[in-house]
């Protein structure tokens, strides 16, 4: 393929992937992986490669926009990745010690109920009461911010946070042993445990898979995964995405991005249910 | 009082999401520079783009350390991928700059809770990249 189409079908692909991802929390990889090599016949290396930098753009393009709403809380992220980051060192230690097909077996079932949970509440827009928990109390965990949608203030606290700081470093524990991206736990573990509000979830996840990512992008740098010809468009589609999703997101209902989010979450489930069955999707 | 519009960030959450947003288009205006540059070398018109790994060597666009990047910077004439990979790096390490800015929001905000916390996230951070750097 020449240089100039492929560039230009790299490019527009990662707008949607950066709209996708910074509306979900999930940085875009996920949808960029398979398209990249199924469609475009990348390397998965390189793809991967290319993943990591388009989280890293996703995250900075729209934490940039969230932050400043209000929809990111910089309190919690900080707050929670020092378990996710924790988890993922202690996973990347582990990798190749414990058994993966069980593992991902495990994980599978987990999301599978985390979907259904995630059906039972499709239809709750905010959390009915703000909690009293002691460790969101001590740590400020909570906040406010104007909902466009809703034309109103949205004022939350975070509930949990225990269960909560406990479910972020078994994300980072599974996405170092695995080698999988947690952005989807992450927001699974803000909503479904810690009650914040879904939009608040998925940025803020936002924010935090940015600083996982870059922590290790240093190590598919030095691999040789990062190459410049491929990740180039992919990084100016994404910000570009990631912008876009974000000046969507704000005007969504928090029902309208956890429908969004569900098929994701069935499609994790049902990936990694056949990988612990020794079936591969990709 | 607070502000009707953006809305109701904080001092710190501003200093961060300025960092991220300065961070994000210095590295866009990078790669687009390098891209520019690459184009008016004729690098679209020559080249067909290798999306799989070749056997041995690395292929053209390829940098795996810095100082290949800074190379390929101080080369005449310039190589424009490094032009690009630069803005990559730049893009890498946003994050992390953002995370030491909000150290020193959080300690001049009177929050040193969250300062101490933002420095653990740091060192963190840091333990991860060097923890990478030693398994290569």
């Amino acid at each position: 393929m020449s240089l100039t189409v492929f560039s230009l079908a790299v490019l527009f692909t990662s707008v949607g992937a950066g709209a996708v991802g910074s509306i979900l929390g999930l940085g875009g990889g996920i949808l960029l992986i398979p398209i990249l090599t199924i469609f475009y016949g990348v390397d998965i290396h390189y793809a991967m490669g290319a993943s990591i930098i388009s989280v890293i753009a996703t995250s900075s393009g729209a934490a940039a926009s969230y932050l400043r709403t209000g929809l990111s809380n910089l309190r919690v992220g900080l707050f929670l990745v020092m378990a996710t980051i924790s988890g993922a060192l202690v996973g990347a230690l582990l990798a190749g010690v414990v058994p993966v097909r069980a593992l991902e077996l495990i994980l599978g079932l987990a999301l599978s109920y985390s979907a259904f949970t995630t059906i039972r509440q499709l239809h709750d827009e905010l959390p009915e009461h703000l909690g009293e928990d002691r460790h969101a109390i001590r740590f400020d965990l909570g906040g406010r911010y104007h909902d466009l949608r809703l034309q109103r203030e949205v004022t939350y606290r975070a509930q949990r946070v225990a269960p909560g700081f406990a479910a972020m470093f078994g994300a980072g524990l599974l996405s170092g042993m695995l080698g999988i991206g947690s952005g989807a736990f992450k927001v699974l573990a803000m909503d479904y445990l810690m009650r914040l509000p879904m939009k608040v979830s998925t940025a803020t996840s936002n924010f935090m898979i940015g600083l996982t990512a870059s922590a290790s992008a240093g190590i598919y740098f030095s691999r040789g995964d990062i190459n410049v010809l491929i990740v180039a468009p992919v990084a100016i589609g994404v910000l570009a995405g990631a912008y876009l999703g974000t000046t969507l997101m704000a005007r969504m209902r928090n029902t309208t991005v956890r429908k969004l989010f569900l098929p994701i979450v069935v499609y994790l489930a049902i990936s990694m249910i056949l990988r612990g069955l020794g079936i591969h999707l990709l | 009082m607070s502000a009707a519009r953006p809305g109701p960030a904080g001092a710190v959450e501003s200093l961060v999401a300025r960092t991220l947003l300065a961070g994000g288009l210095i590295g866009l205006a990078l790669i687009l520079a390098g891209g520019a540059l690459y184009a008016a070398h004729g690098g679209f018109h020559h080249h067909v783009v290798h999306p799989t790994r070749p056997p041995g060597g690395a292929p053209p666009g390829v940098f795996t350390s810095v100082r290949q990047v800074l190379d390929g910077l101080r080369r005449h004439p310039m190589d424009p991928l490094a032009v690009t990979a630069l803005g990559l790096v730049a893009l890498m390490a946003t994050p992390i700059v953002a995370v030491a800015l909000a150290i020193a929001g959080f300690l001049r905000a009177g929050d040193r809770r969250y300062a101490a916390i933002a420095a653990i996230v740091l060192a963190m951070l840091v333990v991860s990249l060097a923890v990478a750097g030693g398994i290569h």
